[in-house]
């Protein structure tokens, strides 16, 4: 084939800019942000997380009604004006008993899985990093660990440590841990042997420049993910253990000590097990769905 | 495969021991022993004659060694501190059965139901069908079962499903079926929750593959691509996710139990931990365990068997 002059053709100087970024570079977080906010349900879900907050952190205040103190003349009162969610069995008001339950399920939900994700990642990383027989041995545990139902060791530890917040904490965390440190074990172990770390490793950088500069911002995606996925999980567990009398005993109390206290009253009081497990449900929704969303967001993989 | 399988029984008694140990340990080191409080007003010498009856006046080591033989030789865990005459032996004959109805009607409503669900929101994708079945599991996954079965109980509970009671004696597997219908409600509506969002999942993945890109070409009708192909494909990470549902049963109808005073092992064990009966909290988790493991040693050989792309290889899974 001869090739004539027609049928070449000369290129511009604007077209051969074409390898010139005409736009701002944005960074993997700034993508997954603008993801993220064009999603309406996940920003709904934050929205509707945010005003639980404020509940659980300002409701007493607001009512600015007695929780702890029994009043005995104002046993069972139905939600009215002055009691917005009513009042318990022994007089004390609903409402602001209800935003220090979800004040004390949240914090025990948040710093648990952050325990719980530090934890995993730190044992995590170390079976990623030596390998062979150390690996071996820490993933041995794992499987012991993981052959327990989860519920079991949780109560075996409450058992051995006693009820309170200290104890719970900890209980929740041995039992949940596993799960992170097998992931982060995974993707270190994926990412050790990838293509840029190589490179960075040929271009002569340090151990704690790999582990800063690659290994942490790519597993930190996945952490946030964990997270979202046991904050609920963790709340459900709290709940369950609180209800069965083995978690947050009263005087303190939970959502799960208040929706105990409630189911003795549901027959013929509903509303005292109604708010603590409605504000419970919609909680753990707004995790679901923002945590459904993030994933979305921060998993370009996903996209469709 | 005979190998594989003795080496998976091998390390299962192995994980099986090393639980028995940690967990004799651990109950040992709670401050004070289970008869400390039973004991507190009995005169001395009768208090040292209860001690010697349940062998707490032995040193530790001694009674590990003791129960372990006891365990091994005939499956004894020793009498409970709390109900004198029970042992785990009598737990299993009464209390195992009425769990083990519980959890199987649960998981096969559950697992039923939720698959149907699933398949009709991945084959009617983007109809009214399809939304409403995603909404309802996205709000019942975010319903704790625990206030799931306390609305049930609420709502539903009435002369037609009393709140009490369980079928004994010749119904105890068949038949009073109006007791088991609310706790049953109660717990499956989680699993249908998980069960239709995976098979949806699954299906829609199974749905994207060349395999069903070539039965098209190849002119199938829709309904055979959905039955031969997709169907039995989107099943493989079903199984997988099947042993944490039994595990779930397993563990998961304590509460059920509690909220319905069903007498199973939840509530027997949950009374144990309460009272701090000591061989009681121990055999059921060596129970609980042996299930557990059980029931994932089971779905690891029927995952190779559905799945022909998995082989057993003589090293690391």
């Amino acid at each position: 084939m001869i090739i004539h002059e027609s049928m070449l053709r000369k290129v511009d100087s604007v077209a051969q800019q074409s390898d010139q970024l005409v736009r701002e570079p944005i960074s993997y977080w700034q993508d997954a942000w603008r993801r993220l906010r064009r999603n309406p349900v996940a920003m709904a879900s934050l929205v509707v997380l945010f005003l639980i907050l404020c509940f659980a952190l300002f409701g007493p205040m607001i009512r600015g009604a007695d929780y702890i103190t029994i009043a005995a003349k104002y046993k069972n009162t139905k939600p009215n004006g002055t009691f917005w969610f009513g009042t318990d069995s022994l007089g004390r008001d609903l409402f602001s008993r209800v935003a220090i339950g979800t004040r004390i399920s949240v914090s025990v939900a948040l710093v648990a899985s952050f325990i719980q994700i530090v934890v995993g990642s730190v044992y995590g990383g170390v079976m990623a990093y030596f390998g062979g027989v150390v690996d071996e041995i820490m993933m041995r545990i794992i499987e012991v660990l993981n052959s327990i139902p989860s519920l079991i060791i949780t109560i075996l530890i409450m058992i051995l440590l006693g009820n309170g917040m200290i104890p719970l904490l900890i209980a929740l965390c041995i039992a949940s841990w596993t799960g992170t440190a097998r992931m982060i074990r995974g993707q270190v172990m994926q990412l050790r042997e990838s293509e840029y770390v190589l490179a960075a490793q040929t271009l002569g950088a340090s151990h704690a420049r790999v582990i800063g500069k690659h290994l942490l911002p790519n597993t930190l995606g996945l952490l946030i993910l964990n997270a979202s996925t046991s904050i609920p999980a963790v709340i459900f567990d709290e709940t369950v253990l609180s209800f069965l009398g083995i978690g947050i005993q009263p005087p303190k109390f939970s959502l799960g000590t208040l929706i105990s206290l409630g189911q003795d009253m549901m027959s013929f009081y509903p509303y005292q097990l109604l708010f603590p497990a409605g504000i419970l449900c919609l909680m753990v929704l707004a995790f679901n769905l923002f945590g459904e969303g993030l994933r979305d967001a921060l998993d370009p993989k996903l996209r469709k | 495969m005979v190998r594989y399988l003795a080496r998976r029984v091998s390390q299962m008694l192995l994980t099986l021991l090393i639980i028995t140990t940690a967990t004799f340990f651990l109950l040992s080191a709670i401050p004070g022993d289970p008869l400390t409080e039973k004991v507190a007003k009995l005169p001395p010498n009768i208090k040292a004659e209860m001690y010697k009856k349940y062998g707490y006046d032995r040193p530790i080591v001694e009674r590990y060694f003791k129960l372990m033989k006891g365990i091994v030789t005939r499956g004894d865990f020793g009498e409970s501190v709390v109900y004198p005459g029970q042992t785990m032996q009598s737990i299993i004959k009464d209390k195992l059965p009425v769990s083990a109805r519980l959890g199987i009607q649960q998981a096969v409503v559950g697992v039923t139901l939720g698959l149907l669900l699933g398949i009709i929101a991945a084959v009617k994708r983007g109809s009214w069908a399809d939304h409403l079945i995603v909404t309802l599991s996205m709000v019942l996954i975010s319903t704790p079962t625990l206030v799931c079965a306390l609305l049930v109980q609420k709502y539903f509970a009435g002369s037609y499903f009393p709140i009490i009671g369980w079928p004994k004696g010749e119904q105890l597997w068949f038949g009073g079926w109006k007791y088991t219908i609310l706790p049953t409600l109660s717990g499956c509506l989680g699993y249908i929750a998980s069960y239709s969002r995976l098979m949806k999942t699954s299906m829609l993945d199974s749905v994207n593959q060349d395999y069903i890109l070539t039965a098209r070409a190849k002119g199938l009708s829709e309904r055979k691509i959905i039955f031969r192909h997709v169907l039995r494909n989107s099943f493989i990470p079903i199984v997988t996710i099947l042993p944490l549902t039994i595990a779930f049963v397993i563990t998961g109808s304590f509460f059920i139990e509690r909220v319905y005073s069903i007498p199973g092992i939840g509530l027997y064990f949950i009374g144990a931990v309460t009272g701090r009966d000591v061989p009681i909290i121990m055999g059921e988790t060596v129970l609980l365990t042996i299930l557990y493991l059980a029931v994932i040693f089971f779905t690891d050989v029927l995952y190779t068997l559905v799945d022909p792309r998995i082989r057993i290889v003589g090293t690391n899974r």
